[in-house]
């Protein structure tokens, strides 16, 4: 009997251990692989291009490539690229994963730059569908200096709900 | 004596622990004040305000004030979000230099390499190896004679590009690249000198191009006053011109050889990036000849009769709307398209050359517009070329119209009827974006000056125009019929857009007040949003306040169509030309006449329709555009914007779009 009570007990440890190791790995899978795509507006404003980064293998959890992912899209392609651009000067303060919308916090040159309709969509469409090929990411939040605004100054694109890939 | 032995040895332990513990402690005071290395950057010392070392590699904290004026002078910016792991660096040529705390390996515009020690996180500030962040921003480390480190800023990259006959060359610096011509006006030789500036660079490269025979890269003066000379020889009685950079940090040139007409900026005495807004606007390179048959078996796809390879449709997505229906298709490749509407509501497209990726189907839908949809592919009988087919069964005869997309082209069914539609259309797409329409509009007449005309409800105007084109529903109660609102973009404190002594503000006022002159000569109602260059909320507003604004007083007022007159801008004088912008579904039919009468009237380039979430033409209730006539920022587009020929050819375009949208405006409601 006891013999038996012993095993039980040994074969729910191996139960519960076997559980807990498998949690462990998924937990430790990471989302992402060697890169990630960054998006382009190309000089027709609309039509996008795509580059990809590579990521260090110890830096694949989703906050942090969001962020990096939202740095690469802002700077833009590489500078021989003819791209629609985010205005120099302009700085991704931060970005934060929030079930399936990113809120992407800009500032600096972003705010003042005055760059007109044409490349307002191009620059932030670009942003979008570079955050939105993260998986689980839907929807980008835009802030300015911490705030939520309706749209830039002197600006044309609704920023004041999250924008999608059906935004353009 | 083993035990003494250990006693001591244990104690010698102890010492050195509490030793390196004290100097642990001491050591970033020790590194600030006794080795603090000393820097010569931009002609003064750079120091820092609290600087570490590592594997015996000098760290600086991200937010030291010494790294923010080094990357200020640079045109660098650092982004950095406590808790995260990446670093990331964007130099002024825009380049990105990404840093991973815990990682030695960095990566430079896409090329990874190695720092001298991974960045940490200490006292809650990111500390980054200095001497390879430099690196990465083209600055280098040189020893001068009063035993100093001169932190050079470098030209590191010539990129030589040959387009068609011209070539142009590129110099990309790790700062703003100042320059003055030393070499004269008119000579086959340029010469330019960069001041503060050194290069890695330096030798003679033999080019023989036919623009341009060599160029010769010098760095004169001492390390801390460095001065980089560059020579082009270009081809005997050739030219030269700046042509548009992307940023500060570069210049281009542009050389062609004699007899090949040459755009850009002529090349000043001295200048920098800024100075360069012409584009280039040399000639096409000639096209390529056609290919030559291998004759053996292909492996590619063949070409057709159009002398295209197929395209691939490699996607069907339908997507409900607001009681209409888009099925947007997915094409690889480029394809002429001709649609057909038949008499009991079928309505379909065929492209080609194109097949199907896909599995032809019957897709189940539902909805108020459409009641069945297929796909399939096939090869045309009469020409032979393959061919998909994607045909609707339409509920009542709604307004269809083929929107091109990044990835295709959708089948727009809207959620109005189309009061005498076309029968047929034709048009072509090249990589998912439309190039031509290759069955002109028709042509419109004027709408009939006010009281001039009877009211035709709705049918075909007096004038003669050809039906089928007046496709404006109805207003609805509660709309003012003769009422439209325009919006001169900006004004007031917000002056727009600035670029080659023009303002955004006072053109779209400008516009605005030509355009409501010529709506109320034929019948219109027009009220502007702001009748002199005003905020329509407040000066220095938010942006919510006063496009709301705006909003409000056509909605208010219960305007029938709300129109925004902007003007483009570029951060650089490339992009030219004329968009109409819609949102709402309803505002197409006013978004397309109105820009078939600016492509067809204005010499600016056709930049077409877009659909774009614009805060004023999405919360106005009326049917709303925006326009934006012509790039400011292009001086081609500005000279035209400096015409007043042209401001009111814009005007008279517009103002005969919404005539051929609209019926002639009612009498009364």
């Amino acid at each position: 009997m006891k013999t038996l009570r012993a095993l039980v007990v040994v074969a729910l440890l191996v139960v519960v251990v076997a559980l807990l190791i498998g949690r462990f790995l998924v937990a430790r899978r990471p989302p992402f692989g060697d890169s990630i795509a960054v998006y382009y507006a190309k000089s027709d404003g609309t039509t996008l291009g795509k580059w990809s980064v590579s990521l260090s293998p110890d830096a694949r959890d989703l906050a942090s490539v969001a962020f990096y992912a939202t740095e690469q899209a802002v700077v833009g392609p590489p500078p021989d690229v003819m791209a629609v651009r985010f205005p120099s000067g302009t700085i991704a303060r931060s970005t934060h994963v929030t079930g399936s919308t990113a809120t992407v916090d800009l500032a600096g040159a972003v705010d003042t730059a005055q760059s007109g309709s044409f490349t307002e969509s191009g620059e932030f469409k670009a942003l979008v569908w570079t955050l939105t090929s993260l998986p689980g990411v839907s929807a980008v939040q835009i802030t300015i200096d911490g705030a939520r605004v309706q749209a830039l100054p002197g600006g044309h694109l609704e920023l004041d709900e999250p924008l999608t890939r059906q935004s353009w | 004596m083993n035990r003494s032995r250990a006693r001591a040895g244990s104690g010698v332990f102890a010492f050195a622990v509490a030793l390196a513990f004290a100097w642990g402690s001491a050591a970033p005071a020790l590194a600030q004040t006794a080795f603090a290395p000393d820097y010569w950057f931009a002609g003064t010392h750079l120091s820092f305000d609290r600087p570490q070392f590592r594997s015996g590699a000098l760290a600086v904290a991200g937010d030291d004030t010494g790294l923010g004026r080094f990357l200020g002078k640079l045109n660098a910016t650092l982004s950095y979000q406590p808790g995260q792991s990446y670093v990331v660096v964007t130099s002024g040529d825009r380049r990105a230099i990404a840093f991973t705390i815990g990682d030695a390996r960095y990566d430079v515009a896409g090329v990874t390499q190695t720092a001298a020690f991974a960045p940490y996180v200490s006292g809650g500030a990111v500390y980054l190896p200095f001497a390879d962040l430099a690196r990465a921003l083209d600055v280098v480390p040189v020893d001068d004679d009063g035993g100093a480190t001169v932190l050079q800023p470098q030209i590191a990259s010539l990129d030589v590009r040959p387009q068609g006959r011209v070539t142009i060359v590129t110099l990309r610096g790790a700062s703003t690249l100042h320059f003055k011509r030393l070499s004269a006006d008119g000579d086959d030789r340029l010469s330019l000198a960069f001041t503060g500036i050194a290069s890695t660079l330096e030798r003679d490269r033999e080019l023989a191009g036919p623009a341009l025979l060599g160029v010769t890269i010098a760095v004169r003066g001492t390390p801390r006053n460095p001065t980089t000379v560059v020579d082009f020889r270009g081809a005997p009685n050739g030219t030269s011109a700046l042509v548009p950079s992307d940023s500060a940090n570069a210049v281009s040139v542009a050389f062609a050889p004699a007899g090949v007409a040459l755009g850009g900026t002529a090349i000043p005495a001295a200048g920098d990036a800024t100075v360069a807004i012409a584009p280039l606007n040399a000639a096409p390179p000639a096209p390529s000849p056609p290919p030559v048959s291998a004759g053996g078996p292909q492996t590619e796809a063949t070409p057709t009769a159009l002398g295209l390879p197929p395209a691939g449709v490699d996607d069907l997505h339908v997507i409900p709307i607001d009681q209409g229906l888009d099925v947007a298709l997915g094409i690889t490749g480029a394809v002429t398209y001709e649609w057909h509407r038949l008499t009991d509501n079928r309505w379909y497209v065929d492209l080609k050359p194109a097949t199907l990726a896909i599995d032809a189907q019957t897709v189940p839908v539902q909805n108020d517009a459409v009641t069945s949809l297929r796909i399939k592919g096939f090869v045309g009988p009469t020409d032979h070329l393959p061919t998909v087919r994607v045909a609707l069964t339409l509920a009542t005869p709604r307004i269809v119209s083929l929107v091109p997309t990044d990835t295709g082209l959708t089948i727009h069914v809207d959620r109005l009827d189309d009061l005498e539609p076309q029968k047929v259309g034709l048009g072509e797409l090249t990589g998912g974006k439309l190039v031509a329409s290759i069955v002109p509009l028709p042509v419109i007449a004027a709408t009939p000056p006010p009281d001039s005309a009877p009211l035709s409800g709705g049918g075909s105007s007096s004038s003669g125009g050809p039906p089928g084109w007046k496709f404006a529903p109805a207003p609805p109660a509660g709309v003012n019929a003769r009422l439209i609102v325009i919006d001169p973009g900006h004004g007031g404190s917000d002056r727009g857009a600035m670029h080659n002594d023009l303002v955004e503000a006072t053109l779209n006022l400008d516009i605005s007040k030509r355009l409501r002159a010529l709506l109320v000569a034929r019948g219109w109602t027009v009220k502007l949003t702001h009748e002199t260059d005003v905020d329509v909320y407040a000066p220095n507003d938010s942006a919510h306040d006063e496009l709301q604004a705006r909003c409000d007083i056509a909605n208010a007022a219960g305007a029938r169509l709300f129109i925004s007159v902007h003007t483009n801008s570029f951060t650089t004088g490339v992009l030219n030309g004329t968009t109409t912008y819609y949102y709402k579904s309803d505002s197409y039919g006013l978004a397309d006449a109105v820009h078939a009468r600016l492509a067809a009237n204005l010499p600016t380039q056709d930049d077409g329709i877009r659909k774009e979430n614009f805060y004023v033409i999405h919360h106005t209730n009326a049917p709303a555009i925006l326009v934006e006539t012509a790039f400011l920022s292009n001086p081609g587009d500005a000279r035209y914007l400096k015409s007043s020929a042209f401001i009111q050819s814009v005007a008279a375009s517009i103002a005969d779009g919404v005539g051929d949208y609209t019926s002639p405006p009612a009498d009364g409601n």
